[in-house]
């Protein structure tokens, strides 16, 4: 695969480059601000599936609706990072 | 039909930050008069009527601090020096220090507006620009800011927007991912991790979210031959701790983040599709920024076929209305693939005949042209934009000829 002639060396960052505390930007801001639109949509279709009583889903279309929204909104959140 | 379009059966496009072309590229015109670059001669008036030449003293981080400014108002001053918005206003690429200034109120600091990377300093960058396809074209879909930019690469449109506000969906516009995936294709939005996640965010909002997957999943899918057809990948968009308790740099480029750490992410992405043969032969690699980041260039944005939309003066800022008919500032943009031809550049608007012109547009542009055969829904900025397949040859380049990058440390 490589050779010593189609080899390019890649440096790293200086030390010191890392600063988590640096202001956040407009865009990182924008960011935030968007990511909460889109939980605010998830908000909305938790609350519409928990107005729904399941005593209520009489056949199996209606089960498996019921399971196909609630089981979306529950992979999702399986994805979050843990909570320190 | 090449070679290269044959066998042909991924696109994958790398977008970075807030970097303009004469920035990051201009320096190769010295070695190559044909990458239409600085001759150093390239200036801007500053503050106190002084001419502020362009120089290449550009470092990988602290010298653009303040963020130079690239919303709409502010690039407007930029390419028109100051002018007012009316008829007959000709873009000339003289305001940039007099906006930097606006930031820094400092008149040295404002300088560093026109500061360029010497080749050598981005290995990454100038390797691949130099050995695969470089674009002296390539433009920012507007003169504006990182929201609405990216939109024209996912959707080929703004949807009217030339700021950071995320565009509510009134259109029955599809993005590029959703015109693969319901035509039987795989597409995929590859965002670094979950402390950065992505900018893309009208996708989640529209419950898309297996569009989603994080880079780490991008180099299993390089390694395992499970890439989609076509890959959009974000890079880290901030400094944060890693799962592990180590440093995650930003690897965006966006200023003030660290250039250098930009460089090893792209090499990477290259290295991940280079190392695997089939993948490489049957993969183009677009590297691309969103747009200019407020710094210097010195080729004034072509007119463009408006895509019928109109932003309100209120919206833009200038006290004009804007209607999509200009391009934004021009950007880096690489080709990649062992079918394109060692050192090609493709001519920009400097070209008596044969120049092209590219915009973000192009991008869901080729992929519907080459996956989907442009059935899908396009957008007009999408139909009237160049696609970027023509540049893949015959001719496979042989594993001799190909760098390699080695991100072993210093």
């Amino acid at each position: 695969m490589a050779t010593p002639t189609n080899a390019i060396f890649v440096p790293k960052p200086a030390p010191g480059s890392y600063n988590k505390n640096r202001p956040a930007g407009k865009l990182l801001q924008a960011q935030t601000q968007h990511l909460r639109e889109a939980l605010l949509k998830h908000l909305e279709e938790l609350a519409a599936v928990l107005a729904i009583d399941p005593r209520s889903l009489r056949t199996e279309g209606e089960v498996s609706a019921y399971i196909h929204r609630a089981t979306a909104i529950l992979h999702t959140h399986a994805a979050r990072p843990p909570r320190k | 039909m090449p070679a290269g379009l044959d066998n042909l059966k991924h696109i994958v496009v790398l977008m970075m930050e807030n970097r303009s072309f004469d920035h990051m590229l201009g320096g190769l015109m010295k070695t190559n008069p044909k990458i239409n670059g600085l001759t150093g001669n390239e200036s801007n008036p500053d503050t106190t009527g002084a001419i502020v030449k362009v120089q290449p003293n550009a470092q990988f981080q602290s010298q653009l601090d303040p963020d130079p400014d690239h919303h709409f108002p502010g690039v407007d001053l930029q390419l028109f020096g100051g002018a007012p918005p009316g008829p007959g206003r000709v873009a000339n690429m003289q305001g940039f220090v007099k906006d930097y200034f606006t930031q820094t109120n400092n008149v040295n600091r404002s300088h560093n507006i026109m500061y360029y990377f010497t080749p050598d300093k981005l290995p990454v960058l100038t390797t691949l620009a130099t050995q695969f396809a470089v674009f002296n074209g390539w433009f920012s879909s507007i003169p504006g800011p990182t929201i609405c930019n990216r939109a024209f690469a996912h959707y080929g449109t703004s949807f009217g927007q030339v700021g950071m506000d995320i565009f509510y969906i009134k259109d029955p516009i599809p993005s590029i991912y959703e015109r693969m995936i319901q035509a039987g294709h795989t597409a995929k939005l590859y965002y670094y991790d979950g402390p950065s996640s992505t900018m893309e965010i009208v996708n989640l909002l529209k419950n898309q979210p297996q569009i989603f997957a994080t880079y780490d999943q991008f180099i299993a899918d390089c390694k395992g031959g499970t890439l989609a057809e076509y890959s959009f990948i974000e890079p880290c968009y901030n400094d944060h701790p890693g799962p592990g308790g180590g440093e995650i740099l930003a690897s965006d480029q966006h200023p003030d983040h660290n250039v250098q750490e930009g460089e090893r992410f792209i090499a990477n992405t290259f290295n991940a599709i280079r190392t695997n043969p089939a993948l490489w032969q049957s993969t183009a690699l677009l590297i691309v920024y969103d747009e200019h980041g407020g710094i210097y260039d010195h080729v004034v944005p072509p007119a463009c076929t408006p895509d019928g939309y109109c932003a309100q003066a209120a919206d833009t800022g200038t006290g004009e209305a804007f209607n999509f008919d200009r391009l934004g500032v021009r950007v880096p943009a690489i080709l990649v693939s062992p079918y394109i031809a060692k050192g090609t550049v493709v001519p920009g608007p400097e070209a008596a005949a044969g120049g092209r012109i590219f915009e973000h547009a192009c991008i869901p542009g080729t992929a519907t042209n080459f996956f989907l055969k442009g059935d899908a829904q396009r957008t007009v900025r999408e139909k009237n934009s160049s696609t970027f397949l023509d540049l893949l040859t015959d001719q496979m380049r042989p594993d001799s000829d190909i760098p390699y990058f080695n991100l072993g440390g210093n």
